[in-house]
């Protein structure tokens, strides 16, 4: 083939041209270690990275859910252990109000029952970042109301919470309700902490009357009381059971969220990383390349005819 | 016999013929860098013989035409491949900044919206893609804490920032569209210039050429630089006619000779949608390349079809999320409001209300009570619900596929690129191996033309010389 006086500097300049291209490529894939940056560079890859993209942001949201629910676990859990507490000491007093006490002893076993009535309103009234714990879904009023006679003593806890609880998403259409309503005498939906129809249990009633039995020093009455003070132990009890299975399930499903986010993070890795080796090694073979290229054409443009006429 | 004056003629015409062969040469090495230029020759030939006693006797040899050297079927090649890269040139650049528009960018190390996310290490897309997950993720954080302000506040932040991406993205491309448009009018006017000037250079060779016949060598090649001129903008036949080159796009006869018989105009062929057509006639030209063809294509197509996408994701995402709001209740007790206003990408917008107040967001399904996330529920529960408007796919899918469609496209006009460029390349360097001007050839020819004219000179200082005896013989 001929070669006219510009093939040689217009076919250097296109090959030079597209070196330069190929280097700025892969300098770029080794200084961000992405194959890929925009959808143009592999369609297919970004279309499923930002699939993979979106379903990380669902992981990363179940996860703060999940902890966003511990968290209310392990404060419904704190309640329950004070409520326990509280539940011991009724069910001692109970036992201890037998017809061998005088009721001067009687008396005073009522006025600690009183004392521990307004701890169990304090402990039904616990609030978290604001909201009110078993207060169902109305969380924004105190769930127990203590009405006080003039001695200032809990004559009744009135409940105006709900037995409706808020259930958040701890993986794809798997919601969790934590905290328990404070009563539920709908005899439906989830049981009451403090008082619940199906299990008989109303721990403000019975400590109520547990107090006033004493008062009266009616030992009779007292046997009923520690009866129906088992039921609520019972209730409680029940509590814990299921604040230890959710506790368990949210802990399975953060491992499962966290087994689920290296997953996608490696996914998306393949996707998009660049093999930084092979593309070190390309880089130097297109740097070697577009030397080689500048040398010979340095060296092919100098050389003319001119330089060898007088 | 020539005689001595006969003689002393011929080398006179050997004198001017190699001096004719020294300029063209310098001609050529002037053109050296004229893309544009195909090198000459001097065509030279033996002068009419005289008969003689003894036979036919040569009297020399004299220039007869200065030749071009082209390759018609390469340059008609060359017309019809620029033509195609006009297209796909086009086609790339609308592309490119449609992509680059949508903002759409894996970055593995990027702070989006969602720290979450990208401590577990798959980055951000950093753009409305990012933004809608980072919107179901924030209905997901009020689900947990239905009653907390701060967490109604992130949710509103985080709307008004998917808003605002739509409303930018909207914005630039509507204006990517306009500048098509002053595109393709740009390109309508240069090829309407290029059109008078190629009649224009028609009549200038014809003229030239009507005299003695020989090729207007240099109006030639300014012409063939025209024609592949407007090949870029639009296809174009050509056919020689008794005027010139006679020039037609889409079967329509622009150019006749020295006329400009039509030129192409725009027009609005309904809902502002820009086409190309005759000024005679009233159908759209079929283009089929050219950056005409290639900026209408990419306009009408791809950048439509994103935009189409665009609207359909910002619009059903405000439906279906405004159909849940308004059976909430917010913290004050407020129902029925909508979630987003505006009914597409350009104008969609978080209710400012709910912005200046976010106890408006209506999380609740149920009056009254605030600790209920039912709405709030449901709302993030779209993020994986398939939608019937979006082809069955959730709104997250449904953009993913947009932005994979505009890739696609771009990647296929970069690789038709490539591969065009590279025909282009090949049929370049096949016309610079006809036409291209070498300096080693010339100044080749110029020494030789230079030795000619030293042996001319001799010839003529050698008859001078016999003249001088034949004249001196009578002393």
């Amino acid at each position: 083939m001929r070669v006219s006086s510009n093939t040689f500097p217009d076919s250097l300049v296109t090959q030079l041209g597209r070196l330069s291209a190929h280097q700025v490529r892969l300098q770029t894939e080794a200084a961000t270690g992405q194959r890929m940056a925009v959808a143009s560079d592999d369609p297919v890859a970004m279309r499923r990275t930002l699939d993979l993209q979106a379903q990380a942001h669902s992981v990363a949201q179940y996860q703060r859910n999940i902890a966003r629910q511990e968290e209310l676990a392990d404060a419904v859990f704190a309640s329950l252990k004070n409520l326990q507490k509280v539940s011991d000491r009724a069910g001692e007093i109970a036992t201890l109000a037998d017809g061998l006490k005088s009721p001067e002893q009687l008396r005073a076993y009522a006025a600690e029952i009183d004392q521990l009535l307004h701890q169990a309103v304090q402990i039904a009234n616990t609030t978290n970042r604001g909201d009110y714990l078993f207060a169902g879904t109305r969380t924004d009023q105190p769930p127990f109301i203590a009405a006080t006679n003039a001695d200032g003593q809990v004559a009744s806890v009135a409940w105006q919470g709900n037995a409706t609880v808020p259930a958040a998403e701890i993986a794809p259409a798997q919601a969790l309700a934590i905290q328990p309503p404070g009563a539920n005498s709908s005899g439906a939906g989830p049981r009451g902490l403090f008082a619940d129809s199906r299990s008989g249990a109303d721990f403000f009633a019975h400590l109520v009357a547990l107090r006033d039995h004493l008062a009266a020093a009616d030992v009779g009455a007292v046997e009923t009381d520690r009866a129906q003070l088992a039921r609520d132990e019972d209730n409680l009890l029940y509590h814990y059971g299921l604040n230890g299975a959710l506790q368990s399930r949210l802990e399975a499903a953060a491992a499962g969220m966290s087994g689920q986010s290296l997953a996608l993070e490696s996914s998306v890795s393949r996707e998009v990383d660049a093999d930084l080796a092979q593309t070190l090694v390309r880089l130097n073979e297109t740097q070697n390349a577009y030397q080689a290229a500048l040398q010979t054409g340095a060296s092919m443009l100098r050389l003319s005819l001119l330089d060898y006429l007088r | 016999m020539l005689g001595l004056f006969g003689t002393l003629n011929l080398g006179a015409r050997s004198l001017q013929t190699q001096q004719q062969g020294v300029e063209v040469a310098g001609h050529n090495l002037a053109n050296v860098n004229n893309p544009a230029y195909a090198r000459q020759r001097l065509q030279i030939a033996t002068s009419n013989a005289i008969p003689t006693a003894v036979g036919w006797q040569g009297t020399g040899a004299a220039g007869t035409a200065i030749n071009q050297l082209r390759d018609t079927l390469l340059d008609r090649q060359m017309v019809a491949e620029l033509s195609v890269q006009g297209s796909l040139a086009a086609r790339q650049r609308a592309l490119q900044f449609a992509e680059a528009n949508l903002g759409e960018r894996i970055d593995r190390n990027a702070v989006g919206t969602d720290a979450a996310a990208e401590a577990g290490g798959v980055g951000s897309s950093q753009g409305i893609s990012d933004a809608i997950n980072g919107l179901f993720a924030a209905f997901q954080s009020v689900s947990t804490q239905p009653s907390s302000l701060t967490e109604r506040q992130a949710l509103l932040m985080r709307a008004a920032e998917l808003t605002g991406r739509f409303n930018t993205v909207a914005a630039r491309l509507s204006d990517l569209h306009k500048s098509l448009d002053e595109s393709v009018s740009a390109d309508v006017s240069s090829a309407n210039a290029l059109l008078a000037e190629i009649a224009r250079l028609n009549d200038q060779v014809y003229r030239a050429e009507t005299g003695d016949g020989s090729p207007a060598n240099d109006l030639r090649d300014l012409r063939q630089q025209k024609l592949e001129e407007l090949a870029r903008f639009a296809p174009i036949e050509l056919g020689e006619g008794p005027g010139g080159l006679n020039v037609s796009v889409s079967g329509q006869l622009l150019v006749q000779g020295t006329q400009v018989e039509d030129t192409i105009e725009l027009y609005d062929a309904g809902g502002g949608q820009l086409l190309v057509r005759t000024a005679t006639g009233s159908q759209p030209l079929n283009l089929t390349s050219g950056s005409l063809a290639g900026t209408i294509e990419a306009r009408d197509g791809s950048l439509a079809g994103l935009r189409t996408a665009l609207d359909a994701s910002a619009a059903g995402l405000a439906a279906a999320v405004n159909s849940i709001h308004r059976t909430g209740f917010g913290l004050t007790g407020a129902t029925g409001a909508d979630f987003f206003t505006g009914s597409g990408a350009g104008d969609i917008a978080v209710n400012a209300a709910l912005l200046a107040d976010p106890a408006l967001f209506q999380a609740a399904g149920v009056s009254g009570n605030h600790g209920d996330n039912q709405v709030a529920l449901a709302l993030a529960q779209l993020a994986d619900s398939p939608r019937a408007a979006l082809g069955q796919q959730t709104f997250a899918r449904h953009f993913g596929a947009a932005v994979a469609a505009v890739g696609q496209s771009l990647a296929g006009v970069n690789s038709q690129q490539t591969s065009q460029q590279a025909v282009l390349d090949l049929l370049e360097a096949r016309r610079n191996s006809v036409s291209g001007v070498s300096l080693d050839e010339e100044m080749t020819d110029m020494m030789k033309f230079q030795k000619a004219y030293t042996a001319s000179a001799r010839l003529v200082s050698t008859i001078d010389e016999m003249l001088e005896t034949v004249v001196n013989m009578k002393r």
